[in-house]
């Protein structure tokens, strides 16, 4: 079984990957030394020798044919190898690990931990939080994001965990929806997270206030109650390293390989899928906290996104300097 | 048992496109599927070659390594087949092909509704019942189950294509570059056969 990436050592992989790169950039370079002319020059001085046409079998250039379609003119195209060896092999294994471990270790944190309870008593006064279009946004993509997911982890690794269990007809039956859901509803997590960056960016400028909050871990670990404003860094760091950077990656590449019909190649597409794979992998296991922390770990958290408003005891906990702004009428914002 | 695979004889394809005509005739493929196809390097030159390719039938397929729904496989003559009622068209087997084999019927369509794969079968047909219309509808003419070799290579004018057996074309072909001298490249071969066979 030496074919098994899993086996072969991550260097050479990432040696691998950064020398395909290397010749995807270099390989129009490469192409300008002429091989028509060195093949001709060949036939004079050693007729028997084909070595110029055999380089160029390998090339991954696009030579004659009468066949219309997408790279048929290329002979042999070698990434896809590659490609093969970081999808089926790092990015499953690990991925899987990842996808695994995280809910693992929340659910334990719960076990042991609980969720983060009010501590004062409710006052019964209540606050908006979120208006109707932020929340809007906030549970179009949080939809089209769990579709996208449960159906992308199915077509990634359903054929180790689905076939085994139901047969490979289930699956197949399941992906043939799944993978028509994922297509059609893609471009739309992608708008939706748009609207989602334009929404919340205001509040998710750095304050003074959120260096307390890193230097006591959020009080994840103490209990303690850290003073924020209308969003912690917590929640500020899932704006911008999951829904910004990583939601904005995952859209981007998947639409590289939604839409084939703007005549990328397959190492484009490759490269797309590599990227989608790690970008959206990294993205559920972030969301998975979000989500953990905006339903049962936190009292309160999922009313405020579902009616919009919270109650002013759970807004002074848990974000004072928002709840003061708010009554003090400089907030301008739900 | 026998190693079924190709042989394009770079020396001797003179790009007369026989073997793309037969194969899309025999299995009646559809429009813009093309399961074969002849590329010519340095055209018009001297030293010009030409070679026709398809589906290899490699041993240790990327394709079936990288299929999510598991439904290509190869037979125990190497033969690399596949079903097409579980195939969902997401394009993978296309990303991982040396060779460009995979085809789809809607091309490259928006919104990647590609349609279901269709490739060369060593024109085996496919899990359907032998000689079936449900598998000639799918997946054309089961020549070997009538115990005929696949047709683009023995249409072949100049016997550039060889199908078959691995030792017996391995023989022919050595006999070939005895008698000529040159041309000892089986093209394609270190990448489609070049790996151990996979396990079954």
């Amino acid at each position: 079984m030496s074919t098994v990436p899993r086996q072969r050592s991550g260097f050479a992989l990432l040696l691998a990957l950064v020398s395909w790169l290397f010749l995807l950039g270099s390989g129009a370079a490469m192409a300008q030394a002429d091989p028509a002319a060195a093949q001709v020059e060949r036939q004079q001085t050693q007729p028997l020798n084909n070595a110029p046409v055999w380089r160029e079998v390998r090339s991954g250039e696009a030579h004659f044919t009468t066949v219309r379609g997408p790279e048929t003119g290329v002979l042999i195209q070698t990434e896809g190898q590659v490609w093969r060896q970081w999808r089926n092999g790092p990015i499953t294994f690990y991925g899987g690990i990842l996808l695994l471990v995280v809910p693992t270790a929340i659910g334990l944190f719960y076990a042991v931990k609980g969720a983060v309870k009010l501590h004062g008593a409710p006052t019964g006064r209540r606050m908006q939080r979120f208006s109707t279009f932020e929340r809007v946004v906030h549970w179009g993509t949080a939809v089209t994001f769990v579709v996208l997911g449960i159906t992308g982890v199915c077509i990634l690794f359903g054929k180790h965990f689905i076939a085994p269990v139901f047969g490979t007809a289930v699956l197949g039956g399941l992906l043939t929806a799944g993978k028509a859901v994922h297509n059609y509803i893609g471009p739309l997590f992608g708008v939706f997270t748009l609207l989602m960056i334009v929404a919340f960016l205001r509040d998710n400028v750095w304050q003074a206030i959120d260096s307390v909050w890193i230097r006591k871990a959020g009080g994840i670990a103490s209990g303690e109650h850290v003073p924020s404003g209308r969003f912690n860094f917590g929640e500020k760091t899932w704006f911008w390293i999951g829904v910004t950077f990583l939601g904005l990656i995952v859209a981007g590449s998947g639409l590289v390989m939604d839409f084939p019909n703007f005549g990328q190649t397959r190492a484009d597409m490759q490269l797309a899928n590599i990227i989608h794979g790690v970008g959206a992998i990294l993205l559920i296991a972030l969301s998975l906290g979000h989500i953990y922390m905006g339903t049962i770990g936190v009292e309160g958290a999922y009313q405020s996104m579902k009616t919009g408003y919270v109650d002013e005891a759970w807004a002074k906990e848990h974000h004072e300097v928002w709840y003061d702004e708010v009554k003090a009428g400089r907030s301008g914002h739900p | 048992m026998a190693r079924m695979k190709f042989l394009c004889d770079a020396e001797r394809c003179i790009e007369c496109n026989g073997c793309v005509t037969a194969c899309k005739n025999e299995h009646e493929v559809p429009w813009g599927v093309n399961r074969r196809r002849v590329v010519t390097i340095n055209d018009g030159v001297p030293g010009e070659r030409s070679m026709s390719v398809a589906c290899m039938h490699c041993s240790d397929a990327p394709c079936v390594a990288v299929c999510p729904t598991n439904v290509i496989y190869q037979t125990e003559e190497g033969i690399v087949l596949h079903d097409k009622d579980g195939c969902i068209g997401c394009g993978y087997c296309f990303y991982a092909c040396p060779f460009g084999a995979p085809q789809f019927p809607n091309g490259p369509a928006a919104f990647g509704a590609r349609g279901k794969m269709d490739k060369c079968t060593f024109c085996a047909g496919g899990p359907e019942e032998n000689g079936s219309q449900a598998e000639f509808e799918k997946y054309g003419r089961n020549r070997i189950a009538e115990g005929k070799l696949p047709l683009c290579a023995e249409m072949c004018s100049t016997k550039a294509l060889l199908a078959g057996d691995a030792a017996e074309l391995s023989e022919i072909f050595r006999d070939r570059v005895l008698r000529r001298g040159k041309g000892v490249e089986a093209w394609g071969w270190m990448t489609a056969y070049g790996k151990e066979e996979a396990k079954k």
